[in-house]
């Protein structure tokens, strides 16, 4: 410190002596008092007869306050400047007065890395702030600037120094997430995470930073890096009318970066994407990216790289969403309107997530307009949706709120008579609230709800609903430090009644709820390394199944199945590693523990033996708050990159993954009445592990990414199901599932375009999924203990997403899909009983049902794009499915009247046009 | 639930989506599984065993009987009762009359040397049907059983019905076309008793009926009390069931859990695919087992227990406003050749509508053979339950 001190001293005596060489004898006298700058200036251009130069946009907000006597002139303008930002040189009679930067006066003399070539007087890092305030309330972004960043010299930091920020939009002051900000000749560079926060680390001196973010503006800094500061940058929308812009976003990324395996998708992609219906569908899109499948087109359940549809952390603001989908897997849960974009890991999974083992799907929603209130509004076939945004205190805190809601019923009218009395709906809710404390405290409290009902000819009546709400506190403890706590409370449900029989009339409820705590660290050690540590926990509580009698006739006796408890636990660091320009690493550990708690009791069998009803010992129960079982392990995070070339990349990971809650289904799709069952005594938490190789190369200046991934994946204690299992209600659940096997690989080829006209990707997906069942302890062994297809199995998937824009109101997009039939099982013979013929099985998943393709098209028109219009208003006109293909979803045999009938079922087995209106305001 | 995705992917279909028959290229295997139907009667009713076999899933034959198989029950204690062929693959005992205290198991010996038993089985005694009721619903009707079990002890249930119902022909007949004995081409009309001219009564009142295709289970192991309510089948608003007599006589059977759990899932591999969240169709273990060849299967599940039935009558009279259409019409044709051939082809002659005599001047003809001859969709021997 003394040093430094020293140090800044001995600088600014030499300035001061280079100084002093004619304009000592300038002797100022005289009251200087409210007056501002320009007019201060004028009055020493008076008494001294020197020359001021100046710019008055740069003095405007200055003002003087100071009293000389008999003081040398730059003692004066010392004074007088001090915390203004204000700077000057001066040769001969002129006087040179700027802001941040110091006018140079003569060339420099030797060489230019020297510091102290500049002669100024440095402003402290917070009057850069305070500096860039005033620029942005004039809207006036002034790229050719130069911003000096720290105090000169005050860090010894081995020449390296840490510049952190914000990247806003200049037009509603919210945080651009993903912008790239990359230090021109220099191969660093770094991307602004979800708030829109960067860290860079660079040598001193002077910088190009390059900033740039999809849909805004390219735009860049000059700095001159004294020393760690801070600076925010702000970044203007791109405004379409523009005749030309070119829009280059997150280049090379896929080359620097160190993950695999990773997809994002921002809004404007998703809403370019065809979809049925026409609604801007997530799950849709995310299901058209390589090696995720689903098994079919009623269901969103995602099979990521051959893992199962439970096996996906669904993250929504850090929520976690147990069914992400409306109208029993029609549409996905979430409203594009809020939607900021859609992050899928399915390669290399950060160690801050874990519990599911296939992937992570991070869905990151929109922070309110900061500077005024605007909203939009959609009207679709099926579903309206609304939107408001704004700010609550001006730039420092803003709310969104979007609702959607379905008018389906006209659909289910279209039903014969004896289901007139039929009613579905749906709506969601989102909120969220960002609020600014201050420049180092920022709270984040999102709330989401959404409720689905359904009632079919008044038989029996469904409800589903996700309940989510977290708060999030973001504290930066400096350039180098910034800490992330989230608390949270989730909540899944539903419940099936029936009162058509008023003897058995019931009620079955079923529900899940998680509290969930994160905290979170992030350390950016230095341009080498970046720590991440932390720990999350969440208590589970579930409600596995509570049936009722309903109605006074009703004799049907409570079963209510034990609430289940258990605490999941993890703590995690990891540690990125740039070794050299070209290789860098990544590490992680994360170490999961999940003890089951008690009140509960659970059955015991011997060992060795099938665990089946007749071999029960007894139950065993626990009391309140006990430890009964603990299961707990490390999880291996590990990725390591290689950039041959600016624009050629290797990288591989290796990854293992612990699951302690599973879905209890067997049926092929994702149903909403899927029971959820956390790990116990007898049912072993799932383990996975998955290595992968990946090729990346730019081509054409980044502008055309491809890749080739290769991973292979096992899973074991993959929960499947005894033939004709009962999964609800059923208290002795562990007789009915059995542990298999399961083991994937593929190949994932992906090129794509992301600029230009015309742009898109097309993709090869070669991917196996097998499992088995082998062990004869276990009770019945599935196809002969023998490797089987999973449901998801489709070996082959090609898929081709494009959208051409003719100009910047018009633009249109065509899909194209392909992937091999999915498994089935067909019978193997028929045979007669009760008074019928009858279909006979035996190995499951030994046929397939026909291929799959589709080709889908849709247009876009934009109204004008003046900028300043009350609305602006869009249309989305589209066919999906265009050539109609009677796709199958299933194949599948049925006796009827006595005889066996096959049939092929297909969801949506003709052309269907669409239409979408959307209004922004 | 079921019936909600099955509305589901209505609701697609009908909108949208698409249901069509296919057949799929499946190489299927010769199977030939023994299948083994029935159960063992623990009362004075004889034990009626079905053994056929399983076939090929496109195959021309439609059930393939398996005969001259030596078919016993045994007791635990050895007790031997046999099982005699009677025609078809289905082989009966005498009354049996077993002992509630003992455990049973049939055992079959096929013609190719194969031995097959079942596990041994307690004896399961069935209560009685409470009633047979039903409800106008919809404009039809919906016929429900109703049956409790005083001792709690039930739990599972089958039901199989046979449905019997009179139909009449909507017009009588005196007049039949007469054919050339060899090209069968109508030569004109003549009267079905030439003599007396007097219409077919032997053509116009039949009985119709109908046995359950389907699996009907119920079980009270969610109620406080053994005791169940539940619908059997409907029948369609203006049916013909209704339009004169209807019978039904349910049958009732008590079932251990396992038969009601492997009856459970052939229904759910043969009766309720075809939504969109289908389980999957699973292997059918019974229990009974193949001993000379242990890994082979054999579709069936024996159980020892009780038939009990109960019938019903319901006429056109307790259900105002059935509103039975027929979809008979009647022409007038003029009783010469040019008329027949160009009006009367495919239709069948009723009674004459202008005569002199035994000289018909035209006639009356209806629009098919069903509206007059009944005996193509029935017998017109009146069952003997028939009131």
């Amino acid at each position: 410190m003394l040093k430094r001190l020293v140090y800044i001293i001995f600088i600014l005596l030499t300035a001061y002596s280079a100084l002093a060489q004619k304009t000592d004898m300038a002797v100022i006298s005289g009251e200087f008092k409210n007056i501002t700058a320009e007019q201060f200036l004028l009055q020493l251009e008076t008494q001294t007869g020197f020359h001021f130069y100046f710019d008055a946009s740069q003095l405007d907000s200055i003002t003087i306050n100071i009293s000389a006597n008999s003081q040398p002139l730059p003692e004066v303008l010392k004074l007088a400047f001090l915390n203004t930002g204000l700077g000057f040189a001066y040769t001969q009679n002129n006087f040179f007065i700027s802001k941040g930067q110091v006018v140079q006066t003569a060339l420099p003399d030797g060489s230019f890395d020297k510091d102290n070539i500049y002669k100024n007087i440095s402003p402290q890092d917070s009057d850069i702030t305070e500096d860039l305030k005033i620029v942005n309330s004039k809207k006036n972004i002034q790229p050719n600037k130069l911003y000096l960043i720290g105090e000169q010299g005050s860090s010894n930091n081995q020449g390296r120094n840490t510049i952190t920020g914000f990247i806003l939009d200049n037009n509603t002051g919210e945080p651009v997430i993903g912008a790239s900000v990359h230090a021109e000749k220099t191969e660093i560079a770094v991307v602004s995470d979800q708030y829109g926060y960067y860290t860079i680390s660079l040598p001193k001196g002077r910088h190009t930073l390059s900033i740039q973010s999809i849909g805004m503006k390219d735009t860049k800094r000059e700095i001159m890096l004294n020393g760690d500061g801070k600076f925010n940058i702000e970044m203007q929308t791109q405004v379409i009318a523009l005749k030309k812009v070119v829009v280059s976003a997150e280049k090379a990324k896929n080359i620097r970066s160190l993950q695999m395996g990773v997809q994002k998708i921002d809004i404007q992609t998703l809403k370019q994407v065809p979809v049925v219906f026409g609604e801007a569908d997530i799950l849709r899109v995310v299901l058209t990216l390589p090696g995720v499948k689903s098994v079919g087109e009623a269901s969103t359940g995602l099979n990521v790289r051959g893992g199962s549809t439970d096996q996906n952390l669904i993250l929504f603001n850090d929520a976690t969403i147990y069914n992400p989908s409306h109208f029993f897997g029609l549409f996905s849960a979430f409203n594009p309107e809020v939607v900021k974009d859609v992050e899928l890991y399915k390669g290399s999974i950060p160690a801050k997530y874990g519990g599911r083992l296939s992937s992570v799907l991070e869905i990151n929603s929109r922070e309110g307009n900061k500077k005024n209130i605007t909203g939009s509004a959609g009207i679709g076939l099926l579903t309206s949706r609304l939107t408001l945004e704004g700010p609550l205190i001006k730039d420092k805190s803003s709310f969104i709120i979007g609702a959607r809601t379905t008018y389906a019923d006209w659909l289910l009218n279209l039903l014969p008579d004896q289901y007139k009395n039929s009613k579905a709906g749906f709506y969601d809710i989102n909120v969220n609230i960002s609020h600014q404390v201050n420049k180092k405290n920022s709270l984040y409290l999102t709330a989401y709800m959404s409720k689905d009902n359904f009632n079919l000819n008044s038989d029996t009546s469904y409800h589903y609903g996700n309940n989510n709400i977290s708060l999030k506190w973001k504290h930066i403890f400096n350039n180098k430090l910034y800490a992330l706590v989230t608390a949270g409370y989730d909540n899944y449900k539903y419940k099936i009644s029936s009162q058509t029989n008023p003897i058995n009339a019931y009620s079955l409820g079923f529900d899940i709820n998680q509290s969930n705590f994160k905290a979170h660290l992030n350390y950016f050690v230095s341009s080498k390394h970046t720590i991440e540590l932390g720990l999350n926990n969440i208590l589970y509580k579930l409600h596995p199944g509570t049936y009722k009698p309903l109605g006074q006739q009703s004799i049907v006796g409570i079963d209510q199945m034990q609430a289940e408890q258990a605490l999941e636990s993890a703590i995690y660091v990891s540690d990125k590693y740039t070794i050299t320009s070209a290789l860098s690493m990544e590490a992680g550990l994360r170490y999961s523990m999940f003890n089951v708690l008690g009140p509960q009791s659970f059955n015991e069998y011997p060992k060795g033996v099938p665990k089946t009803e007749d071999n029960i010992l007894g139950a065993m129960a626990y009391g309140k708050n006990k430890f009964i079982q603990t299961y707990h392990g490390p999880e291996v995070r590990l990725s390591a990159r290689y950039a041959f070339t600016n624009d050629f990349s290797v990288k591989a990971g290796y990854n293992t993954q612990r699951q302690y809650i599973h879905v209890l289904s067997n049926t092929s799709a994702m149903a909403p009445t899927d029971i959820w069952k956390l790990s116990d005594p007898n049912i072993k938490p799932q383990f996975g592990d998955q290595v992968s190789i990946g090729f990346y190369k730019n081509l054409k200046s980044n502008t055309i990414e491809t890749s080739v991934e290769v991973y292979y994946k096992k899973i074991k204690d993959y929960l499947d199901y005894k033939s004709g299992a009962v999964l609800v209600l059923n208290h002795h659940i562990e007789t009915d599932v059995i542990n298999t096997r399961g083991k994937a690989y593929g190949a994932e080829f992906l090129i794509k375009k992301i600029t230009g006209k015309l742009n898109g990707w097309i993709s090869y997906t070669y991917s196996r999924t097998l499992l088995k069942m082998d062990d004869p302890t276990a009770g019945e062994v599935i196809n002969k203990g023998m490797y089987y297809p999973a449901n998801s199995d489709k070996p082959h998937d090609v898929t081709f997403i494009s959208n051409y824009k003719v100009n910047h109101r018009f633009s249109f997009s065509l899909n194209a899909t392909y992937s091999t039939g999915r498994p089935i099982t067909l019978p193997i013979g028929r045979f007669f009983y009760g008074n019928s013929q009858r279909t006979l099985y035996a190995d499951r998943n030994a046929n397939r049902i026909p291929d799959y393709f589709r080709t889908d098209f849709s247009m876009n028109l934009e109204g004008n794009h003046k900028v300043h219009q009350k609305t602006h208003n869009s249309w989305t006109v589209g066919v999906y499915n265009l050539t109609g293909r009677k796709n199958p979803y299933s194949v599948y045999f049925v006796s009827e009247n006595g005889v066996v009938n096959g049939y092929k079922l297909s969801i949506f087995g003709s052309p269907i046009p669409f239409l979408n209106f959307n209004i922004k305001f | 639930m079921k019936k909600l995705f099955a509305c589901i992917v209505f609701l697609i279909i009908i909108t949208t989506g698409c249901k069509e028959k296919y057949i799929p290229a499946i190489i299927s295997a010769t199977t030939n599984y023994l299948v083994v139907e029935g159960f063992i009667s623990s009362g004075s009713q004889p034990t009626t065993i079905t053994l056929t076999r399983t076939t090929r899933l496109y195959d021309s034959a439609i059930i393939v009987y398996e005969h001259n198989a030596v078919v016993n029950i045994e007791s635990e204690n050895n007790q031997v009762f046999p099982l005699t062929e009677n025609g078809n693959g289905v082989y009966i005992s005498s009354s049996l009359n077993l002992n509630a205290n003992e455990k049973y198991r049939l055992q079959i010996k096929t013609q190719d040397g194969k031995e097959y038993v079942s596990d041994f089985l307690k004896v399961k005694h069935t209560p009685a049907i409470d009633s047979i009721s039903w409800l106008r619903e919809d404009g039809g009707l919906r016929l429900y059983i109703n049956t409790h079990d005083p001792q709690n002890n039930t739990g599972y249930y089958q039901w199989k019905y046979e449905e019997t119902w009179e139909v009449h022909s909507a017009y009588e007949s005196s007049l039949i076309y007469s054919l050339d004995p060899l090209t069968h081409v109508v030569t004109g009309i003549e009267f079905r008793y030439p003599v007396t001219r007097a219409i077919d009564t032997s053509i116009i009142k039949c009985w119709q009926s109908n046995n359950s295709t389907t699996i009907i289970l119920g079980t009270s192991e969610k109620l406080t009390t053994d005791k169940i309510y539940l619908p059997l089948l409907s029948i369609e608003p203006a049916s013909e069931k209704l339009s004169v007599l209807y019978s039904i006589k349910v049958s009732q059977y008590a079932l251990s859990q396992e038969a009601y759990k492997f009856l459970q899932k052939i229904k759910r591999n043969t009766e309720q695919l075809g939504s969109l969240f289908d389980p999957q169709p699973s292997a059918l273990q019974g229990n009974i087992h193949c001993t000379t060849n242990p890994a082979e299967l054999v579709v069936g599940y024996i159980d020892i227990t009780e038939e009990n039935q109960q019938r019903i009558f319901i006429s056109n009279s307790d259900v105002p406003g059935w509103n039975y259409n027929t979809p008979c019409k009647s022409i007038v044709i003029s009783n010469n050749l040019d008329s027949i051939n160009k009006y009367g082809q495919n239709l069948t002659p009723t009674i004459p509508f202008l005569s002199m005599g035994a000289n018909v001047i035209s006639f009356s003809a209806a629009n098919s053979l069903f509206c007059v001859d009944c005996t193509v969709r029935g017998t017109n021997i009146r069952p003997s339950f028939w009131p």
